[in-house]
């Protein structure tokens, strides 16, 4: 059985934050997780906080601290370093990150035609940032026969009025679906493979050159960018994006797709490998079916395994395990939800309420705040704020009850900044390696 | 129901009602090592659980006036590798490859076995011809003609990674240095012997390696009982021949059972023998009876009984210097597990061995998916970012658990591919060899 | 602009199968007939039942007339609409709780009523279906098979069309005018343009079921319906090839149809004053769920799509008394009855056609046409039970893995998949809005089934939303169906997304909780749908900062 100083559970952004965190720390840490879901899903930027009337992440953030039930009003002190150091680590790795908390929340264009609020992004999506110039233009640019990207439905719903919330957005918007070489006549085409057809040099090259054409044909120059899908290569990537700009006359952005997200793809890889590069463990295959507590601590972790338990003793769970989406809280047909590794005590709204709204209304979902509720040291509670579960438990990510992530574009910084906290980065010593005890007994479940 | 219990009968629920829990997310399409190379195959998403909404369940009347009864109607599916990647990575515990084989076992139920599939499915039949007439039939192999006349008739690619057939079986060699010793349960230490599961591989072709596991077993005081055994089966399941591997599979639960009853450790060194010990009988073949449940529990992988043994503080760690650089590449198989890299950690035990795991999916054989004609060139594209990586470590020796992967690498490569108890086993020579020499030496002083 | 006025033979009310198949029956002989719908064809009860084409086995024991003429219609469809029916055979099985004289008289009862009824060893039944409960005593087998409405209605549209007669959706009923008892003409609005158009038939053939009453009282006719509201499940995955039903008095949660991908789990029977009542409780799910049990233990722990409810145009005759009286919807016969409004209400140029069920729609369509005929004194024959509807002769044509197997014969390949759940390719929905026109994405939904499979559209709505909007011209602003239009896709996805999640809230555990909340969030979070515009544009009003 192999111990551990930690053992992390789940491979989101929250799970990896810790993991690489503990790792670096120099700590012995295993991420295990089921399979791969949250960053697979995602933009690949980093959502910190956008409300309405904030100009800046860091105004968004101060107001969801300011409701003590928020994540952030345990978070928002070690936010700003956490991001520091993922955003470090991901330079290192070859994916830096444009823009900052103090910098302006702006609409940055969606592959349906419509606009996220954004203000951190990876460098691909970077261009979307910046304020758009008077006399600049946008060309939306997708190569033809892939449904996942639709310039003309993009760039239709990009002209609506409203569609910049009323700030200044380019001054024309155009469509353009260019023919890259052989993608039409694929019987199989979705980002990912776009993404190894953009590593290929020779094809990527001879895309390139088509898409110019295609520009100086329809008459499409002039000072402005391109939005592309985001399949700018995934290992390659930052050779890919390179030439991309280089290549091209209008200065290309990514926009991210449906899933499988090329973008949310090279976010994980970067993270896995800083990971393992610093020794820590990942195993994704299987899930978690069992806590191992002993007097009121946890001393091991089971996960699944083909004929017997892969068990881990470690004494400091990180439960990174996800919400609703994540499969870190499950629905039960009595209108109760529940967390399936613990059973610890789920905030939630009133059962059977949960889909009284629809789920897509401007103004969110009540279940959206679901979640686990912590104390400032992310070890879980119950509603009168009393211990809840074994020791050595702490909760990350969206797990965490009290947040509206999709309203509040929390996600992501909850998911750094408790991931890094959990980890105990914010101190100065590397997190305790005292080993458990003996464990000749039998182990409780 | 406990919510553990709810987990573990999920967790044992059939292969094909796993399809339920798919949520479209095209997580599973991001790994597959198949889709990455061919545009033939539409990844593991179409074929999977979309597929398997449009399959009928075996059994079904045949509906009149149709062109029923097609249980499954597509024939993309018998391009998966089975190499399980998708399992793995999905995060809501589809069984994807799983159900992938089941389909290719219902699309090959109604009709006549390929002869070449039915010959790949039958390491052993092949190994009781090859053996006696190893000159000649090794001869044959290397013949070009004879390779381009296996291509032709019989369908296995003319430089697919077939390796030669040992002089001697191991069962011979065995048999004749330890003599007939086919030890009753009942006459033996449950607690210092193992059963040894050689397989077809260590049994035909590299007997050194089954050789390597003994001296190591050995070396720490456990003694190696061989019993009769056939193929585990695997090559007929992989090929869609389930009635076949199931006669097979019954012969060694029967043997097999009585050892694991008497709390015997069953030990192979084919990560693919030993997972289909484990898991393929009862999930694939479903023979989950008594029989098949005390066998999936006695098995162990030899690499991770080692580290077993070694957590207990009872594997012998003097392992003789080896300054060196040894890529490992873990195979698919040993993913399936769920027992982490126990090779790797063994690895590191050898003073000096720089161990690395080369991180990368799969080498593309699958078993014998890789020596087929139609899809020799698939593995090859398959495995071409590992090879190179191999290549670019400048090291002569790699270490892999299982053999058809070693024979593939070693092909594609040129580089020798030893299983890492090989390496094990030459370090313990090497720390004799190292003390006799310290002790013979006269001290410099 | 000046409104249109037309002066068809007759006016069919009503887009369901019984309308379509009265259209389709009157234009066969020679009338010149139109036929409106409020919504979408296929809307209303039609589209929204178990998909079970009856042997009348159901009925055996408490309505033989209604069981008769179910086996007598099954056969007719068998050889008209083979390409809509996919033969999956059913069984009737005896649970332990099912009454005993019930199930020994249930035999006699099928050969009394001409229905093939053989007894089938409970082992071999539970080889051919394993999914079903080990406790079952008996099983029997009839001939039962799996009816797809919307093609069927299509097809009976398009023989119509064939034969003269015109189908328009998205037009409502506004006003029945009277000169004196005559009826004089009647007002269509076209819901999505506005737009009004006179029609002065000869006659009206209301055919508009649950709704046969709000109808009839334009006429000023008073028709009291007694709508009788049936909730069915969806699930996942089908655990039966076969259709299933329990062998007692018809109940809830006792029947299971295997309908293309998905098996259909039902019903409830609950009278409701209201048509357009189809709230889907979560206590009337858990309710079938329970039931269903009996027949499929495990079904509690299989995915659950969806939920919906459908409205049985159940009609109580005012002059009759005893037990069909009563407040129970089982009581109240499943038969049609063609209602002639000039000797019941003294109004002519009215019929309507109330009660049935979807697998005897043909033989109602052809009494109604039958009446129909006889007040405009003709007497041409009824050919709807000999002719084949188009493209719609080949049983071969429908099968669970026929669109896999058409995939894969065309090549395969995910590229061209739109739906990629139930395998909708871009050519299918092309060709579908050809045929259509400017419409919603929910009638893409009832014309492909593109978006019901275990996403729930999750992954196919925007690019369906794309392609409407590719193929209407730049700047063009068309009023398409409600909840659809080319001209905002957004608008049209956002539509989709919340009106299939109503019919997920009720059954919103597990995995399927799980699904709708992935892509509510990769449609919040990474496409930005839900009024980002206007929430920052500075105008929302309310105060982020307290989350309760």
């Amino acid at each position: 059985m192999p111990s551990a100083d930690a053992v992390v559970v789940g491979a989101g952004l929250a799970g990896l934050s810790a993991t690489l965190a503990l790792a670096e720390a120099g700590a012995r840490v295993h991420l295990l997780a089921k399979g791969h879901a949250s960053t697979h899903w995602a933009s690949g930027g980093l959502d910190v906080a956008a409300l309405p009337r904030a100009v800046t992440v860091r105004e968004a953030v101060a107001r969801l601290a300011d409701d003590a039930r928020h994540p952030y009003a345990i978070l928002s002190d070690a936010l700003p370093p956490a991001l520091e150091w993922i955003r470090g680590m991901l330079q290192h790795e070859g994916l830096p990150y444009v823009g900052t908390i103090d910098g302006p929340v702006v609409p940055v264009p969606t592959s349906i035609g419509a606009t996220r609020p954004a203000a951190i992004l990876p460098a691909a999506q970077a261009a979307a940032l910046r304020p758009w110039e008077p006399g600049e233009r946008l060309v939306v640019c997708g190569p033809g026969g892939f449904k996942d990207y639709w310039p003309h439905a993009i760039a239709r719903g990009l002209r609506r009025a409203g569609a910049w919330w009323g700030s200044a957005g380019p001054e024309r918007v155009d469509p353009l679906v260019v023919e890259l070489p052989g993608v039409r006549d694929r019987l199989n085409l979705d980002a990912i493979e776009l993404a190894r057809l953009f590593e290929e040099p020779g094809w990527r090259w001879d895309a390139f050159a088509a898409i110019r054409r295609a520009l100086i044909i329809g008459g499409l120059d002039g000072p402005g960018r391109m939005a592309l899908p985001a399949v700018l290569g995934l290992d390659d990537h930052a050779a890919v994006l390179a030439e991309a700009t280089s290549e091209l006359p209008l200065e290309p952005f990514e926009v991210p797709l449906m899933p499988p997200s090329v973008p949310g793809l090279r976010l994980y890889r970067a993270l896995r490998a800083a990971i393992v590069r610093a020794g820590g463990r990942v195993q994704i295959g299987q899930a978690v079916v069992r806590i191992g507590v002993r007097d009121g601590r946890v001393v091991e972790v089971a996960m699944e395994a083909a004929a017997r338990q892969f068990v881990v003793r470690t004494d400091m769970l990180i439960m990174a395990t996800g919400g609703i989406a994540g499969g870190g809280l499950v629905g039960h047909p009595d209108g109760t939800l529940r967390e399936p590794l613990l059973d610890l005590p789920v905030e939630a709204p009133p059962a059977m309420s949960w889909l009284a709204r629809e789920p897509l209304a401007a103004g969110g979902h009540p279940l959206e705040a679901a979640g686990i509720r912590s104390d400032a040291e992310l070890r879980p509670v119950d509603a009168s704020g009393r211990p809840a579960g074994p020791a050595g438990v702490r909760i990350c990510g969206s797990l965490l009850a009290g947040q509206r992530y999709l309203r509040e574009r929390c996600g992501d910084g909850v998911a750094v900044a408790s991931g890094w906290l959990a980890a105990g980065a914010h101190r100065p010593s590397a997190p305790r390696r005292d080993a458990p005890q003996s464990l000749a007994g039998e182990v409780a479940g | 129901m406990s919510i553990t219990e709810l987990i573990e009968a999920a967790a044992h629920e059939p292969v094909t009602s796993t399809a339920d829990g798919c949520l479209k997310c095209n997580v599973c399409n991001t790994v597959c090592p198949v889709s990455r190379v061919t545009d033939l195959f539409p990844g593991p998403k179409y074929v999977g659980p979309q597929a398997q909404r449009f399959r009928l369940a075996p059994g079904s009347p045949p509906q009149a006036g149709s062109v029923m009864p097609v249980l499954s109607p597509d024939h993309t599916v018998d391009l998966c590798s089975g190499c399980g990647f998708c399992t793995n990575a999905c995060p809501a515990g589809v069984r994807i490859a799983e159900m992938n084989s089941r389909a290719r076992a219902q699309m090959r139920a109604d009709r006549r076995p390929h002869l070449r599939d039915w010959l790949l499915g039958q390491p052993d039949l092949l190994g009781r011809v090859g053996v006696p007439l190893a000159p000649l039939a090794n001869a044959a192999l290397r013949n070009r003609a004879a390779r381009w006349v296996g291509e032709t008739l019989v369908g296995v690619h003319r430089h697919a990674p077939l390796p030669t057939f040992s002089r001697r079986s191991f069962r011979t060699r065995w048999s004749r240095s330890r003599g007939r010793r086919l030890r009753a349960p009942g006459s033996a230490d449950p607690e210092r012997s193992v059963v040894y599961f050689h397989g077809c591989a260590a049994n035909y072709y590299e007997p050194e390696v089954a050789e390597a596991a003994i001296s190591v077993l050995e070396r720490n005081g456990l003694e190696v009982i061989v019993p009769q055994q056939v193929c585990c089966g695997l090559p007929l399941i992989s090929n869609g021949l389930y009635a076949q591997a199931r006669a097979r599979a019954r012969h060694n639960l029967t043997t097999l059972a009585t050892f694991a009853r008497a709390g015997f450790r069953i030990v192979g060194t084919s990560t693919s023998c030993t997972h289909t010990l484990k898991a393929e009988y009862r999930e694939m073949l479903d023979l989950d009876d008594e029989d098949a449940r005390a066998v999936s529990g006695a098995t162990w992988d030899i690499c991770e009984l080692l580290l077993d043994l070694h957590e207990r503080d009872r594997l012998d760690t003097r392992f003789g210097r080896s300054d060196r650089h040894l890529p490992y590449h873990p195979p698919c198989q040993l993913r399936s597990h769920g027992i982490g890299l126990p090779a790797l950690d063994l690895l590191a035990l050898v003073p000096g061995l720089d161990a690395v795991d080369l991180d990368l999916d799969c080498c593309g054989v699958a078993g014998t998916y890789g020596l087929k004609r139609e899809k020799y060139d698939i593995a090859m594209a398959v495995g071409q970012p590992l090879f190179r990586k191999l290549r670019e470590s400048g090291a002569d020796e790699a270490a892999c658990d299982s053999e058809t992967c070693r024979w593939h690498i070693a092909k594609a490569t040129g580089i020798r591919v030893r299983h890492p108890v090989q390496i094990l086993a030459a370090a313990y020579v090497a720390y004799a060899a190292a003390e006799a020499e310290a002790a013979g030496a006269p001290s410099d002083g | 602009m000046g409104e249109r006025m037309l002066t068809p033979d007759v006016l069919v009310i009503g887009g369901g199968a019984t309308g379509a198949g009265l259209l389709r029956d009157l234009a066969r002989r020679g009338l010149r007939c139109l036929l409106v719908d409020r919504s979408d064809f296929g809307t209303g009860t039609s589209g929204r039942y178990h998909g079970l084409l009856h042997s009348g086995g159901r009925y055996v024991s408490k309505d033989p007339s209604a069981a008769r003429e179910c086996i007598v219609e099954n056969q007719v469809l068998r050889r008209i609409a083979a390409g809509c029916i996919e033969d999956t055979g059913g069984i009737f099985v005896a649970t332990p709780d099912d009454p005993d004289d019930y199930v020994d008289a249930f035999p006699g009862a099928c050969a009394a009523a001409g229905i093939d009824c053989d007894e089938i060893p409970v082992t071999e039944t539970l080889r051919r279906e394993p999914a079903l409960s080990p406790a079952i005593r008996r099983a029997f087998r009839v001939p039962d098979a799996a009816l797809e409405p919307w093609q069927l209605i299509e097809a009976n549209l398009a023989d119509a069309r064939a034969h003269g007669a015109d189908a328009w959706p998205y037009q409502r009923v506004v006003a029945i005018q009277r000169d004196g008892r005559r009826i004089s003409g009647v007002t269509v609005r076209d819901e999505r343009s506005g737009a009004s158009t006179r029609v002065v038939p000869r006659m009206i053939a209301s055919a508009a079921g649950a709704w046969a009453g709000q109808v009839a009282a334009l006429a000023g006719v008073e028709l009291m319906m007694s709508p009788g509201k049936g909730t069915m499940i969806v699930y996942n995955q089908r655990m039966t090839d076969t259709v299933v039903n329990r062998c007692h008095p018809p109940g809830d949660g006792d029947i299971m149809v295997p309908v293309h991908t998905v098996a259909i789990l039902g019903t409830t029977e609950e009278l409701v004053e209201d048509p357009d009542d189809d709230e889907t409780s979560s206590d009337e799910v858990q309710a079938l769920i329970n039931e269903g049990e009996a027949l499929f233990p495990a079904l509690r722990r299989m995915r659950v799509l969806r939920a919906y409810t459908g409205v049985r145009p159940l009609y109580r005759d005012p002059a009759v008394q005893g037990p069909e009286a009563s407040d129970d919807g089982r009581a109240i016969s499943r038969s049609h009855i063609i209602l002639d409004h000039e000797a019941r209400d003294g109004v002519e140029g009215l019929i309507s056609i109330v009660g049935g069920k979807l697998t005897t729609y043909r033989l109602m369509a052809e009494q109604a046409a039958n009446a129909v005929c006889a007040k405009l004194g003709m007497s041409e024959p009824c050919t709807t039970a000999g002719e084949p509807l188009p493209g719609m002769g080949d049983s071969r044509a429908h099968w669970l893995g026929h669109r896999l197997a058409e995939h894969e014969d065309r090549g395969g390949g995910d590229a061209d998949l739109i739906c990629e759940c139930e395998m909708v390719t871009r050519a299918m929905l092309e060709r579908f809005l050809d045929r259509r026109g400017p419409c919603s994405i929910d009638d893409i939904r009832r014309g492909t089934r593109l978006g019901m499979g275990p996403c729930q559209g999750g992954f196919c709505t925007f690019r369906a939303a794309a392609i409407m909007a590719e193929r209407a011209p730049d700047g063009h602003t068309d009023r398409a169906a409600p909840g659809g239009s080319a001209s905002d896709p957004e608008g049209a996805l956002s539509t989709f997304l919340n009106e299939r999640s109503k019919g997920t809230r009720a059954v919103a555990w597990g995995r399927q909780l799980q699904e709708l909340w992935m892509v509510t969030g990769i449609y919040v979070g990474v496409m930005g749908l839900e009024g980002s515009s206007s929430e920052h544009g500075g105008e929302a009003t309310e105060d982020h900062g307290a989350v309760s």
